[in-house]
């Protein structure tokens, strides 16, 4: 089971803000979906080959441009300033 | 009420040719079925749209493409240039697309007519579409039960008859899983087959865009529509052929293998007899059927755990509330604009995955699961292909159970994943797989088969399929307790 | 009483000047309005996927080339995930696990004395994005955002801030050169990271990175002033801790940025929307082919043609004037040099515009040079036609003959020094009793007599011609 500072660092990581209430709850769900992941301690055989994705072939390293869209790319921005995308200020730029 | 929209594509098409309709025709007859429709199959619908680009192709000449002026709906995580792309989710709830999927390019260039976006879980995580910000779609067999997911909404839409055609998405059996629990056509094709550009990422490494559809030939037709090379996506593959070439070829010195664990005593006996009987039908056509052992197959799901959410916790790390997307008002600070964003515009589904992705690849754990899952996957993925050295295809259910209650599954982490058990090893390892309907339950629910062909094998999927689809007496056509 | 050796190691990253940025086709222009170099893959749109611009490619096996680096064959590209605005995406794409170039050095030269400095790896990765910030919010512009960068690591090997800035000066005269990037530092196309740590032993002390320094000499401050700082502190009994500070050009000193969180968690993995890239022979050696002569090679061929170190220095300083250079390493280099260097360097100065937009022709400097080599046109006379050889069409031969130099013909020149001897017959008696010296005092009066339009050589020869018969 992780605890308490162990879900928090996750949630951290993950940017996402959970309450104290909700902490007990994720170090049960969490508990649950570990214990079963961890079955992949038991797979030992294998060789060390990897498999990143299913590609079906290397990069083409000929390849020419290509377009992709450029319009309207602000037309969603939450929050603008002129041209700029708007943000609360940076920390320890 | 006319039934046009019930007549198969090619009868379509003939009507169309000889003028007798026209595509308003198809899109109003549509849009009545879906107004008096209460299975929340869609999330965004665009009679409007639809109208207009049906009259535009009046003013055309019928081409010979069996799908033009057919309408479709489109699964909510793919791009429809103006039209909104929720992925289910309150995190996009206000976002429109300002751009075509590669597939959308496709279908829009056959003339086809987009009628709206359909429900799903929300992010596609989920597989029975409960996630959704939008509430359930239901199952037109049984509207206590779920339609599956994560492409629920897809496959209420196509097997309600609201529409003959919709994409969904399979990341691990989202295309298949809500086709077997409603009685359609559901493909994932070869990884790379189809363009992801345009599909909102849940797993890359998994993720393919696939048919739904009334029957497998209509299947085979819309597969050739959407799947071209795409240089805007780099895992895509030149890919120039006709799905349905094969259907009606003799299944002569046909071999065809079971995995011993996909008539296990985890599946439900009323599906486990089915799928034999599948079998029996086979042998009585000369086809060979050998029960097979395939290395890691029952220990794959936990790979695919492991793979899935730790691409998606990198691949929903976008979604912070800066460019685009739901964006907490008024943060006291930067952390707290991304805390509160991704708290209050993600579900708990979401979130937990995100959780535990990140989890797994942090610090220590990158090594300890997510490289070795890579591993194990390179070897499930060669295990595979030695049962293709033998045999033309792999078939088994495509569900352990068939379509249950609303509700059951709540918010059971484990569960989540409950199904996608028999249908994940086709993305671990890129190959294609289709499910169709070859029976009932007691409940007169469907049960699906699942065929797994080997990678860019999907005109064998389908040679098998007809020819099954042929034998099976069952009518999926005929709905459904409405 | 310092007998702390300070170790350091170098963090550079160079930003490629390929024409479109490393995943994305958009063309970032330095100084366009905010965000309107960028597209769907360079804001991290929901459903964009990133390509990958193989001129980036070409330029980082170029970079190797010239860094004596490894070329890795097969590579993939991992993410690194962590929030923050100027990272669209919260992940960036980079080389974890397989890096494009590993093992190189560089050579430079302390005083005469040549040091190998160690790179332990070069990988691509792309930009962030720029941000402006005031008291209340920032502003982000994503035109950077995607821009190929190529970041250098050297081993801490690097003792001195001497070393430091040599190696630096080396690396930024190499990619220059290699004409992969701009390399300047002021527009943020180079940016050096230092990491300085001291000890009285073998084993490394605490290593403290210093970020924002904002030229090569201001990295050797930073890195004495670090050293002098850590020093001060173990003196004081105090113990130092992993921490980033930033150079402030105003004091000269190092200010904290932010104390190490333990062990920066970034989660890498491999890119799963990038496929293996392999790169073959044929591939790197097309890279390759237009690569140009490397400095040193260059100060060779300076050397042999007897060019001063310090001017060869400003040639190499001067990449114009090198590249200019590598026509004509089969003439006189020094009259070369010197021409380059002088008359015409001011000339265009004057003008401010480039040997390009000049009239000088290869053939015409050719000829230009091999003319003053052999003393057929004074100095002299060449600055008065410079501006005409600059701006004209005119060959040399033209020009000299407009201004009517040495269109004197030998009757005319032998009448000169008739003239002359007759006209000091003392100077005449002092040579014949051997004073060799008087002959400069009567070329100087036949100069005079001629108004400087005798070739000088020419008349010289007569001269002694006539005074020894």
């Amino acid at each position: 089971m992780l605890t308490k500072e162990e879900v928090m660092h996750v949630a951290h990581l993950a940017r996402i803000e959970i309450t104290d209430e909700e902490i007990f709850k994720y170090q049960k769900d969490l508990k649950v979906l570990f214990d079963a992941i961890d079955k992949i301690k038991e797979l030992n055989d294998f060789d060390d080959d990897k498999m990143i994705a299913p590609w079906e072939k290397d990069f083409d390293i000929e390849r020419k441009s290509v377009e992709v869209n450029k319009d309207n790319l602000l037309s969603n921005v939450p929050k603008k300033k002129g041209n700029f995308v708007e943000v609360p200020v940076m920390v320890n730029e | 009420m006319s039934k046009y929209i019930d007549l198969s594509i090619e009868k379509i098409h003939d009507l169309l040719k000889r003028k007798e309709i026209t595509p308003t025709t198809l899109v109003l007859e549509c849009f009545e079925r879906i107004e008096k429709s209460d299975l929340n199959a869609f999330i965004t619908l665009d009679k409007e749209g639809a109208l207009k680009r049906a009259r535009e192709l009046e003013a055309k000449e019928v081409p010979d493409d069996l799908l033009f002026g057919i309408p479709i709906a489109i699964k909510d995580n793919i791009m429809v240039d103006g039209l909104k792309c929720t992925c289910a989710s309150k995190m996009l709830d206000n976002f429109t697309a300002i751009y075509d999927a590669g597939c959308i390019d496709l279908i829009k260039s056959h003339d086809m007519i987009i009628l709206g976006k359909t429900n799903m879980d929300e992010f596609a995580m989920g597989s029975t579409s409960e996630t959704s910000f939008y509430g359930a779609p239901l199952n037109p067999w049984n509207r206590k039960k779920v339609t599956g997911g994560s492409s629920g909404g897809s496959a209420s839409a196509v097997s309600a008859g609201l529409v003959p055609l919709a994409l969904g998405s399979d990341t691990g059996g989202s295309v298949r899983q809500p086709s077997s629990f409603t009685g359609i056509v559901g493909m994932k094709p070869t990884y790379g087959r189809v363009s992801r550009y345009g599909l909102v990422a849940f797993a890359s490494s998994l993720d393919q865009i696939g048919p739904m559809t009334r029957n497998v030939y209509e299947n085979a037709l819309l597969l050739n529509c959407i799947s071209k090379i795409d240089k805007r996506d780099l895992t895509s593959f030149d890919t120039n052929e006709d799905f349905t070439r094969k259907i009606g070829e003799s299944l002569q010195n046909f071999k065809v293998a079971i995995p011993n664990y996909f008539v296990s005593d985890i599946i439900d006996d009323e599906i486990r007899e089915k799928v034999l009987n599948i079998k029996t039908i086979l042998e009585n056509n000369h086809v060979q059927v050998d029960f097979v052992d395939i290395k890691h197959i029952d220990k794959a799901v936990t790979l695919y755990q492991i793979i899935a959410m730790g691409e998606a916790s990198s691949n929903l790390a976008r979604f912070d509330g800066v460019r685009y997307g739901y964006s907490y008002p008024n943060p006291t600070s930067l952390d707290d604009l991304y805390m509160k964003t991704r708290r209050f515009g993600f579900g708990n589904e979401v979130k937990r995955r995100i959780m535990v992705g990140s989890y797994l690849l942090s610090g220590e754990n990158a090594k300890i699961y997510y490289n070795k899952a890579l591993q194990i996957r390179d070897d499930l993925q060669k295990s595979f292909k030695k049962v293709f050295d033998k045999y033309n295809l792999i078939i088994g259910p495509t569900t352990a159970r068939c379509a249950y209650d609303l509700g059951v599954k709540g918010d059971d982490p484990i569960k989540s994943f409950m199904d996608d058990i028999l249908v994940m090893h086709a993305n671990m390892g890129g190959f294609p797989s289709l499910s169709m309907p070859i029976g009932f339950n007691k409940e007169h629910l469907p049960i699906g088969l699942q065929i797994i062909g080997n990678l860019c094998d999907e005109a064998t999927i389908y040679q098998l399929a007809s020819f099954i689809e042929k034998e099976i007496k069952d009518d999926f056509s005929e709905v459904r307790d409405d | 009483m310092t007998n702390y050796k300070k170790t350091i190691g170098i963090e550079v990253h160079c930003e490629l000047k390929t024409k479109e940025k490393i995943f994305s086709p958009s063309q970032s222009i330095y100084g366009s309005m905010a965000n309107t170099c960028t597209n769907i893959i360079d804001l991290g749109y929901p459903g964009s996927l990133p390509l990958l611009n193989n001129e980036v490619l070409r330029f980082a096996i170029k970079a190797c080339k010239v860094l004596n680096l490894h070329i890795t064959r097969d590579m993939h590209f991992d993410r690194k995930n962590y929030f923050y605005p100027d990272n669209p995406k919260n992940f960036q794409i980079t080389q974890n696990e397989t890096p494009i170039g590993r093992d190189g050095y560089v050579i430079i030269n302390d005083d005469g004395e040549e040091k190998k400095i160690e790179i332990l790896e070069m990988h691509i990765e792309e930009d962030t994005c720029k941000s402006v910030h005031s008291a209340k919010n920032s502003l982000l512009d994503f035109n950077r955002a995607g821009v190929p960068l190529i970041e250098i690591v050297t081993k801490p090997c690097i003792h001195s801030a001497k070393e430091a800035t040599l190696y630096l000066e080396k690396l930024r005269e190499l990619l220059l050169y290699a004409g992969v990037s701009d390399c300047k530092i002021e527009e943020g196309s180079m940016r050096c990271e230092p990491n300085v740590s001291i000890s009285k032993t073998d084993k490394l002390g605490t290593k403290i990175e210093v970020k924002n320094i904002g030229s090569i000499s201001h990295v050797g401050e930073a890195i004495t002033y670090e050293a002098k700082r850590q020093e001060e502190i173990l003196e004081r009994g105090e113990t130092l801790h992993e921490e980033t500070r930033r150079f402030d050009d105003k004091s000269h000193t190092t200010i904290l940025m932010r104390v190490k969180e333990t062990g920066n968690d970034y989660r890498y993995f491999p890119e799963p929307d990038i496929p293996y890239v392999h790169l073959t022979e044929e591939f790197i050696t097309d890279s390759l082919k237009d690569l140009p002569r490397m400095p040193d090679e260059r100060r060779k061929d300076y050397q042999k043609g007897g060019i001063l170190p310090i001017n060869m220095e400003k040639i190499i300083a001067n990449k114009e004037i090198s590249d200019y250079l590598e026509r004509f390493l089969d003439i006189n280099l020094v009259v070369a040099s010197n021409l380059l260097l002088g008359d015409i360097s001011s000339y265009l100065n004057k003008k401010d515009i480039k040997l390009s937009d000049t009239k000088l022709t290869d053939s015409k400097f050719r000829d230009l040079v091999n003319k003053l080599d052999k003393k057929e046109i004074s100095n002299k006379n060449f600055k008065d036609i410079l501006v005409d050889i600059m701006e004209t069409d005119k060959s040399i031969d033209e020009l000299i003959k407009e201004n009517g130099f040495n269109n004197l013909d030998d009757s005319v020149v032998d009448d000169i020094i008739a003239k002359v001897l007759d006209s000091n017959p003392d100077f005449v008696h002092q040579y014949k009793s051997g004073n060799e010296r008087v002959l400069k005092a009567l070329m100087g009066l036949v100069m005079k007599e001629s108004k400087g339009k005798v070739n000088p050589s020419l008349a010289n020869d007569k001269l002694k011609e006539k005074l020894d018969a």
